[in-house]
Parts: C-alpha cells; structure tokens; sequence
C-alpha cells in the first residue's frame, strides 16, 4: 500500500461563485462530524444500492477524505458492514480528494471526467492511487449520482 | 560436468565507425566465443556497414571457427527496411534471427532463430513459432528464469525446425544494457534537437549510449537512436546454476565499447571452467558503466534490480 | 509481393468508428453517441487495461451485447495480452467465453491465443491488436496466412505515407487510432515499466500500475514516482501527469527535459479526408480507462466528422467546435498528429 503526504493545491477551473464570506466562515468552523453524517447517508440512500459486491467489498474497510475547497470543508467517510458511515476527523486516511463544490457538481453529474480535472489540477488525489482509481472507476461505471437517467435495456 | 553454456556476441546495438566495428570483430574472432550475431537491427540510417560488408565480415569469422548469425531490424517501417530484411532471409550462407513477423513470414520453412523482440511469453506460442522452422529462441529480456523453463521446459524441449526433429535451444541476455522499448521516434536527434532525417548521426558519438539520469541523479535509462535501453548492465554472471536449470543452453553478451574482451573471458571461464563467480562479479562491476549491474529480470523482479545469486 | 493477385474487397466508403468501453455505461453511451462499434476487456489481464474497477464480468458483457445488437452495432473484445507462461490456460478459457458470448470480433495479439482462437472457433473473426506491433504489410500478411485475422490495427509509429503504404497492399481491413493518449514506444515491444516496477504491460495488461505510483510533498514540489523511481516533480503551479513513465522529465548531459515524450495526445481529425481516401477501414479511440462522459462527448464529435467527411469529402473542414471539445479531454491539453505527421522529421 502507498501513502502520501498532501500535496500543494491550486484550482484552476471557473469556479461557482464564491460562497458569501459568512456562509463560508460559517462553514468552516462546523466540526467534520455533521457534514460527514450527511454525506454518509445521502450516499446510503444513492450509492450504496447501485454499488456491486465486489467493489464494496474492496473499497471497505479503509477512511477516505473529501475537501470542499471553495467551501473550507473536510469530509471523512469509511465503508464499514456495508454501510457508509463518518469517520473520526483524526488518524490516517488512505485517499485524500480535494476540488471546488464546481467541479464535484461536475462529477456527480456525470458530466466531466476526474482524469481531465486531474490532469488540470482541478482534483487532487492523494494517497494510495491505486484505492483511488479504483474508486474512480467504480464510481465511473455507476454513473452520474444526481439526475440518474433511466437504465439501460 | 556441466554441459556448455555457448556464448554469443549479439548485435553491436550501437553506431560504431568501420574502423572501430571492424577492430572489434577481430578481438572477438579470437575470444571464446561461438556464435556471433551481425547486422544493424536498430537503425537503417547507420551506413557505415553496407550488407556487402556485413556477409563478408561473416565469412572471415566464420572461417575463424564462429557460427555467424545475420539479425534483421526490429523496427520494419519503410520499403527499402522491407528489402534489408529479405537480403537477409535470401541468402543461404547463414542463419538469420528474425526481428519482427515480416521476418517470421520470410524465413517460414527453413532453419532460423527467434531474437529478443519477437513476443514469446508462453510453451504454446513457442510451440507457435518452433512449426515455422525456429531452433533457437532468444527470450525477451523482461522474462524470469522461472518462466523459461515453463516455454521451452529443459526434460522436454520443444521441437522446431523444419523436419520439426530439433530441439529448440533457449538462449538468454546475459549480459549488457538491455533493450527495453523501441520508437519511431530518435531519442537522439530529440536531444539534439535534430529531425531524424536529418540527424547528423550524432549516436555515433555516443558508443555506448547516452546516459539519462532522473533529476536526483539516478543513472536510469540510456538512448540510442530509436532505441531506449536501460542504464545499468543487465548480468547473469553469478547466476549460471539457476541457468542451467531453467533449461538455459547460450548467452547472450550485447557488446560494449570498452573490456568487451574482458567480459567474454571472465563469463567463459565462470559459466564453462569453474571460475569464482562472485570475484567475476566483482571484477565486472568494476569495470561497469553508470548504472552499475542489475539481474532483476533473471529473478522475477523489476529490471533494475540487482538480486543475490 | 503478391497482394494485388488476392486483393480484398473494396473498402468501405465510411471509415467505422470503434470507441473504448471500460464499462457498461461507457458502452451504452458510446452507442448513443454513434459508436459503430465498442471495444471492451475483461476483468482480468487478459486485456490490456487490466486496472481495478475497470472492464466486463461475464453478465455486464452479455447485456453489452444485447444492447449494441438492439441498436444494429457491433462489441470487439480485446484480448490482447500475452498468454502468462504460468497460467496460459486463462487466455483460452478468456477466448472461449468471448465466442459463447457471440461477440462480433475478438482483437488479440498473441500467436498462442490467435492459434487458439482459429482451432478452437473458426467462426470467430479475429483482428490483430496494435499490441502485435504489425508495422508492414508482411508482417500483417504473416497473421492473415497463419491465423485468418480479418483486420489489423496499424501501431502509431507510422507516418501517414507508411500508412497509405501498408493499406495499399494489404489483404485485409485496415484500422488506425484517431485519437487519444499516446504511446511514443512501439506497442507491445516496451519493456519500460517493467523495468522499473517488474510487471510486464505485455502480461499483466497495465502500464505504469497505480500499485507502483507514489506521490511526494517536499521542498523543490510534488515528486511522482515508480516504485521509488522519480519519474517527474512538479512546481506548485505546474499541470500534474500521471506517471507513465515514458513521459516523465529526466536529465540528459545536463538538459532537465521530456526524453522521450512530453505529454500530448494523438488526434487526426484533420487527417480524414486522408485516411478515407486510403480506404481506411475503422477509426480507433482510445481510452478503456477514461470516464464514460470522455467516450460519449469524444464519439460524439468523431461521429459528426466522419458522417461530414462522407458527405462531402472535398470540402471537410474540421469544426472549431469539434477541436475545443477535443481539447477538453486531451492529456497535456495539447493536440499533435501524433506520428502519422511526425513533426521530428
């Protein structure tokens, strides 16, 4: 297994508009917990029944954490008995992914493609890359998570 | 006793002047050396060997007791490569080791041997290639011991040839810069920023390559031309025993510009009368160009590795 | 040379566009978008994008197909790895599942897996991989003769004049890559990364393994390496690349710079009219490894040209909108013809 320690950032894509100074000083301050249990369960709710067995089971068991750049928020989730759930804002995480709110939309949409934002340093990864990739083509083969268009058949 | 491990000089992978290429060939006329592989497999830019010259430097060494073999080019892109290849695969002198499938399809039905860059990896594509007519089977450089023996199995090797009555003899890169990867590209002319039309013929300053380094200094990769070789010296000097079981019947030393000479001594007296290996080892890192000695292929590791014995 | 006493069959006018599926989603969208045909692997090395969560288990292949023969188009699968001297067994079993599912046409490149394939499955057309490194008409007849291959994929070496050569001559269909990431290195024939990490791309389908790749924080910025070898280091402000390494920076006599390749892709879209002209059998996209969004949005622009370039092959213009989609979804950003104009010449 690799590690890494963070990398430098810089965004580079058009942005969203930046979130107002105090939403974002408000943002900031949050502890990682809430925003973490949130995600968790939005993604219980989409990912989670459309992630197949063997990808689950290879992505368990290990933390991974989500910057919101723009937004000054960290994000830790694990997958653990089958469920997303937050992780605790210290130790070691094995994939650090860090991009604007902009480009995550992107993503989630499946409008865009992680290794284009990579290759622009709009996401940053850092970690074990081969969890990472993993990730990224699972995630890929799954499809957009909002605006999920009807399958195919 | 052991039985011999026969030595062949491959290729000269470089851009040597006449003069030079001409004195070498003389100091290895009288080395123990059996087999010596002629040609340009690299580049058919480099004139300063014409066929002509190559067949007769082939008949003088083979008048001096050596197995004379003619290499065709790895790298077939152009007509006039396609008709190098066939000059080769016409003349009935001597054998020729193919350097790509045009080759393979020329030479189908007669006695040659399989180089380096033709993709061997499993028995049933040595199986493959032994119904064309091939007896001998120079491995890819990046295959372990292990694995050779699995394709040409040392109990029971597999019979190629034309009458498909002779067993095939597995030869290994024993020695030398390996070559990793050709391109269409010249790394060379690049580095000079020349077109490769118009190159100058730089490598030819660079007798054993020239060096490229990582940016901490690593000695790692060499350019030649079109080829990309590594920087360390592949050498399976101290590794004879595991040879010998895999099957291994030649070895291959890729000739360098300097204490070539030294080198076919110290491997004949180590593989074939019992010499020290590890003081052989010594002696040839001494004498090793940046980059140092590596044998990770030979072990199932990464290239650049220098395993023990 | 005999080809003109057994020459093949006029070529078809339209070149066939045949787009990368490292999954089914990639797939469905590919044929959305135009796609006359999908390429695909399995989840196993007997492919040559043989990377974690990519590619085809048995179910998602089949329902693949049923989705592109619905529509009237067709799946190739790659298998285009060597056979491992250890387990060669795989690749046959690979070869066989591939005929059962009825796939339209298997792209190999190993002669053990060809033979396999011909003695097994006679009914199964066969196309010889980019990976066989076929860079002449002879060595393409080499496969035509022993195996029956029914089209080959040129490797990117060529220029375009070698191009028009080979298919000049040749007894079968003809493909080329019409865009993507570039390997400057003769397909099938790099022994860099293994090299430098001991797993063979010619065996274990993956260049460069994610495994292998390390990723550092110091003082002079952010160093890329494979298995411990430093392939590139970055500026803070610097675009990153993935560290293939054949595309890193190294020293040369003093001379910090990309050796052998800087990081740029292949595109021959102004080259159609071209390739058409040479009665060029099938455009190939690369990009197993990409998003479905990269396949989609790249199919769809390479359809709207070659639909273009038949209509009116004279006055094909390549569209400003098409080379800022393009561009969008290049490595490095840049666009080059790649070696079919060999701008080092």
């Amino acid at each position: 297994m690799t590690t890494a320690r963070p990398a430098s950032l810089s965004a580079s894509l058009p942005a969203l508009p930046p979130p107002p100074a105090a939403l974002r000083r408000l943002i900031a301050r949050l502890p990682v917990h809430p925003p973490s249990l949130l995600l968790a369960a939005a993604l219980n709710r989409t990912l989670r029944p459309r992630l197949p067995d063997d990808a689950a089971a290879a992505l368990a068991g290990h933390t991974v954490e989500i910057e919101v750049r723009d937004f000054g928020v960290r994000l830790r989730l694990a997958l653990r008995d089958g469920r997303f759930h937050s992780a605790p804002d210290h130790g070691p995480v094995t994939l650090r992914i860090a991009a604007d709110a902009a480009s995550y939309l992107r993503l989630l949409r499946g409008n865009d493609d992680a290794d284009r934002l990579f290759f622009e340093r709009a996401l940053v990864m850092e970690g074990d890359t081969e969890y990472g990739l993993l990730l990224k083509n699972t995630l890929d083969a799954i499809g957009p998570l909002l605006h999920w268009p009807a399958p195919p058949r | 006793m052991n039985t011999r491990i026969a030595l062949t000089v491959g290729p000269v992978l470089y851009y040597w002047p006449r003069r030079t290429l001409l004195d070498f060939y003389a100091e290895v006329a009288e080395s123990p050396a059996d087999t010596v592989v002629l040609g340009e497999v690299v580049c058919s830019r480099r004139h300063e060997m014409k066929a002509d010259d190559w067949l007769s430097l082939g008949r003088e060494l083979a008048a001096c007791g050596k197995e004379v073999v003619l290499a065709s080019q790895a790298l077939l892109e152009s007509a006039a490569d396609l008709r190098a290849m066939h000059r080769w695969a016409d003349q009935p002198a001597f054998l020729v080791e193919a350097g790509d499938a045009s080759a393979l399809r020329a030479l189908a039905g007669r006695p040659f041997v399989l180089g380096p860059h033709i993709n061997v990896y499993s028995e049933p594509a040595l199986r493959e290639h032994a119904a064309l007519g091939a007896i001998r089977w120079v491995a890819p450089v990046e295959l372990g011991l292990d694995a050779l023996a699995l394709i040409n199995p040392p109990a029971a090797p597999v019979a190629g040839g034309p009458g498909a009555d002779t067993p095939i003899a597995t030869e290994v890169f024993a020695f030398g810069r390996l070559p990793l990867a050709f391109s269409a590209r010249c790394f060379t002319a690049r580095h000079f920023h020349l077109n490769k039309d118009d190159c100058g013929f730089r490598c030819i300053e660079h007798p054993d390559g020239l060096l490229l380094d990582t940016t901490e200094g690593q000695p790692f990769l060499a350019l030649n031309g079109i080829q990309t070789q590594s920087a360390a010296q592949h050498c399976l000097i101290a590794d004879a025993p595991a040879l010998r079981a895999a099957g291994v019947r030649r070895a291959r030393l890729s000739p360098t510009a300097q204490h070539f000479g030294t080198v076919t001594a110290l491997f004949d007296s180590v593989y074939n009368s019992g010499a020290d290996a590890l003081a052989a080892a010594a002696e040839l890192d001494a004498l090793s160009l940046p980059g140092g000695l590596v044998n990770g292929y030979a072990h199932r590791r990464p290239g650049l590795e220098r395993m023990p014995a | 040379m005999s080809a003109s006493t057994h020459a093949a069959s006029p070529p078809p006018r339209k070149p066939r566009l045949v787009c990368p599926a490292g999954s089914l989603r990639a797939l469905t969208l590919a044929i959305d978008a135009g796609a006359d045909a999908v390429y695909m692997g399995l989840k196993d090395a007997t492919n040559a994008r043989n990377f974690a969560g990519l590619n085809f288990d048995l179910a998602q292949a089949r329902d693949g197909i049923a989705y592109a023969r619905s529509r009237g188009r067709e799946v190739l699968m790659a298998l285009n790895t060597f056979a491992d001297a250890r387990a060669p067994g795989r690749w046959f079993t690979a070869v066989d599942a591939a005929a059962g599912l009825g796939i339209d046409a298997l792209i190999c490149a190993d002669t053990a897996v060809l033979a396999h394939a011909r003695d097994h499955h006679p009914q199964l057309r066969l196309h010889l991989s980019v990976q066989a490194s076929a860079t002449t008409q002879e060595a393409i007849e080499f496969y035509r003769e022993r195996y029956g291959i029914r089209r080959a994929v040129l490797p990117r070496v060529l220029t375009l004049s070698q191009v028009e050569q080979v298919c000049r001559h040749s007894t079968v269909e003809i493909e080329v890559f019409g865009f993507g990431s570039l390997c400057v290195m003769v397909e099938g024939r790099c022994a860099l990364s293994s090299y430098a990490t001991g797993q063979s791309p010619n065996t274990a389908g993956v260049c460069s393994p994610p495994s292998a790749v390390r990723w550092e924080d110091g003082a002079g910025g952010v160093s890329a390496r494979l298995n411990g070898v430093l392939i590139d280091r970055y500026a803070p402000d610097e675009p990153r690349g993935y560290p293939t390494l054949c595309k890193g920076r190294f020293d040369v006599d003093g001379t910090r710079d990309y050796a052998l390749e800087e990081p740029t892709s292949l595109n021959t879209l102004s080259l159609l009219p071209q390739l058409m002209d040479m009665g060029i059998a099938a455009i190939k996209i690369e990009g197993r490894q990409r998003s479905p969004a990269y396949v989609e949005q790249v199919t769809r622009v390479w359809r709207a040209a070659i639909d273009d370039c038949a209509a009116q092959p004279s006055r094909f213009a390549v569209q400003p909108e098409w080379t800022a989609a393009l561009g969008r979804w290049a490595e490095g950003q840049q666009h080059t013809l790649g070696a079919y104009d060999r701008p080092w010449r």
